[in-house]
């Protein structure tokens, strides 16, 4: 453990200093992100302005207040896009530089994706999860988060990292027959969007699809945490979703090592 | 050390064919194309020997590399290196290779050389005072300070180069295998990087195997070379035993007044009719070039000799002026190349 803890730490150090190095198309990104989150924020408030019965698939409108800004901090610590860097080293013929060297491809790519996390938590999570309390607290008036359902909430976003990530390192992984994922990733990027919960909350579905979606690991990256900050989910319910989201944890690392053991005997490295 | 036997690579891949209508019907067809990359090569390589790995483009040798290094597997045949399968035991080979892909780069692009350096540290798992020793050793045959801190991505061809064999080298492999470690290199830079290789090999008894196109690699470091055209091995010998098979022939050019008057010259007969030797017409070779007023004879030196040459030519004209040549690696290796085996 101490082994792998100094073998790969170092990936997760310097991720967070290259996500340094490129700062500005960072804060690009993450204010155009927010930008979209301000667009969902006024759609929603005039849904509501027009709605009759003020609650709208199980959710207050302050809770979807909550929810829109939840959703944005969730998803730039979760949705860490290993895919493009699979993507990039297969077109490049930079895997063959991984695999000569005595490290685990996919353990590597999770550190360098923590990274990420980590530099995605301070910038600009946790000013705008200040930002949610206070907003929350003295002009919604509702209570302040308390402490076990933050810790829950933690618990439940690092599982949905690894979920997401696992999952993203399978889809990265057809990189390796169709060369070029740029265009797939865009369709995977605009399916996830909905199947998250990203979009629009999973509760505003019809029942049927709440029920595919329940089978599938999407709901879990996303939408689960932000329910469980929202405290939507108590007792069994809770022990469900979190139970959920670690068989899926536990599903797709196990699928990873079966594609990855495919995808080395076949590897055709491009570039001579 | 390493121990390649009756190794094969195939690559599978779907037919393409030409044309906007070609590009269509690939989209329908499931036709597969074939091809042997590497077919049935073996050798053994010692500790310490610095091994020269020759071939045109595309004859096999990255394949090779690959294989021995755990990056591609072996259709067919084993492949042992230090007693370990690459194929099966990627990792644990891995801590014993050192790499360099002449094109490519294993260090962070965005970051400052020094991190690449801390990070492989941590990789294989260097010891603080492994580190300090290698580095120190480093930084005197490669001269990597000048750019320690500098982020990879500025540093000229030349310097990373230096650097990525530095990289190769941080944790003092048993192997290293260069894949044309001079590729775009001046004269300078390739020079000090032949330098350090030999020091290397010579200090930590290294083994070196090397993919070149350069010459002056190969007559400068390698013991020992392997040559291999469309994935054959056609060639396995030391640098000598090459140069003595293939090196026999020299070529002469000489300068004559009255070219018209060589026509008629049967060379070979006239030189055993005075010297009493076999000659036949593979022997030698000869060109006439009339406008230029010089004549060519390329010949084995262990049948002929110049004076001979000179003497035969001197009866019919005036000569005014020779150059001798031996024959280059370059020549050899071009020859062999074109003839397809040895």
């Amino acid at each position: 453990m101490k082994k792998l803890l100094r073998t790969y730490l170092p990936f997760v150090a310097n991720e967070v200093k290259t996500q340094l190095a490129y700062r500005g198309a960072f804060y690009l990104w993450a204010f155009i992100s927010l930008f979209s989150s301000f667009i969902s924020y006024f759609l929603w408030m005039a849904i509501y302005g027009s709605s009759e019965s003020g609650v709208i698939g199980n959710l207050t409108q302050n809770e979807m207040v909550v929810y829109i800004f939840m959703v944005y901090i969730t998803s730039s610590l979760v949705s860490i896009s290993v895919s493009t860097w699979v993507g990039y080293d297969v077109v490049e013929g930079r895997v063959a530089m991984n695999l000569i060297k005595p490290i685990d491809y996919r353990a590597s790519l999770i550190a360098q994706a923590m990274g990420d996390m980590l530099y995605h938590l301070v910038v600009p999570s946790v000013f705008i999860w200040i930002g949610i309390e206070i907003y929350k607290v003295f002009v919604l008036g509702m209570p302040v988060i308390s402490l076990p359902t933050l810790l829950l909430y933690i618990c439940s976003v690092l599982m949905s990292f690894l979920l997401y990530v696992l999952f993203d390192f399978c889809f990265g992984m057809l990189a390796f027959f169709t060369t070029y994922i740029f265009g797939l990733r865009m369709a995977k990027s605009a399916l996830l969007s909905f199947l998250t919960g990203q979009l629009i909350p999973i509760s505003l579905f019809p029942e049927a699809a709440q029920r595919i979606f329940d089978c599938l690991p999407f709901s879990s990256m996303i939408y689960t945490p932000v329910m469980i900050y929202l405290g939507k989910y108590t007792g069994e319910e809770l022990v469900w979703a979190m139970g959920r989201q670690f068989i899926w944890v536990i599903l797709l690392y196990w699928l990873g090592s079966l594609i990855w053991k495919q995808v080395t005997k076949r590897l055709v490295v491009l570039g001579g | 050390m390493i121990e390649l036997k009756n190794v094969s690579k195939e690559f599978v891949s779907p037919k393409k064919y030409p044309g906007f209508k070609g590009a269509i019907k690939g989209l329908f067809s499931n036709e597969k194309v074939r091809k042997v990359a590497v077919d049935d090569i073996s050798f053994t390589i010692e500790k310490g020997e610095i091994v020269g790995y020759i071939g045109s483009n595309g004859a096999g040798k990255s394949t090779t590399i690959k294989m021995m290094t755990g990056i591609l597997n072996p259709t067919e045949g084993t492949c042992l290196v230090d007693g370990i399968d690459p194929s099966k035991n990627r990792k644990e080979n891995a801590q014993n290779i050192g790499v360099v892909f002449g094109q490519r780069t294993q260090l962070w692009w965005d970051l400052p050389l020094s991190e690449s350096f801390t990070i492989l540290k941590e990789i294989y798992d260097v010891s603080d005072e492994d580190y300090a020793n290698q580095m120190e050793f480093l930084n005197r045959v490669l001269e990597l300070d000048e750019f320690f801190d500098r982020p990879v991505r500025t540093l000229s061809l030349g310097q990373r180069m230096r650097a990525d064999l530095g990289a190769a080298l941080l944790h003092n492999p048993k192997v290293l295998y260069l894949d044309e470690p001079t590729i775009g290199l001046d004269l300078v830079v390739k020079d000090n990087i032949r330098h350090a290789i030999k020091e290397i090999n010579e200090k930590y008894q290294t083994t070196v195997i090397l993919t070149t196109h350069d010459i002056g690699d190969i007559e400068e470091l390698c013991s020992r070379i392997i040559i291999i055209d469309e994935g054959k091995k056609i060639y396995d010998g030391t640098l000598e035993d090459l140069k003595d098979t293939y090196g026999k022939r020299r070529k002469v050019t000489m300068e004559v007044r009255k070219p018209d008057l060589l026509k008629e010259l049967q060379l070979f007969q006239k030189i055993e009719s005075v010297n009493d030797v076999q000659i036949t017409e593979n022997d030698y070779d000869s060109v006439l070039d009339v406008e230029g007023k010089t004549y060519t004879v390329s010949f084995d030196k262990h049948k002929m000799q110049v004076p001979q040459i000179l003497s035969a030519v001197m009866e019919l004209t005036e000569v005014t002026d020779i150059k001798l040549q031996e024959t280059e690696l370059a020549e050899i290796v071009k020859e062999i190349y074109n003839h397809g085996g040895v």
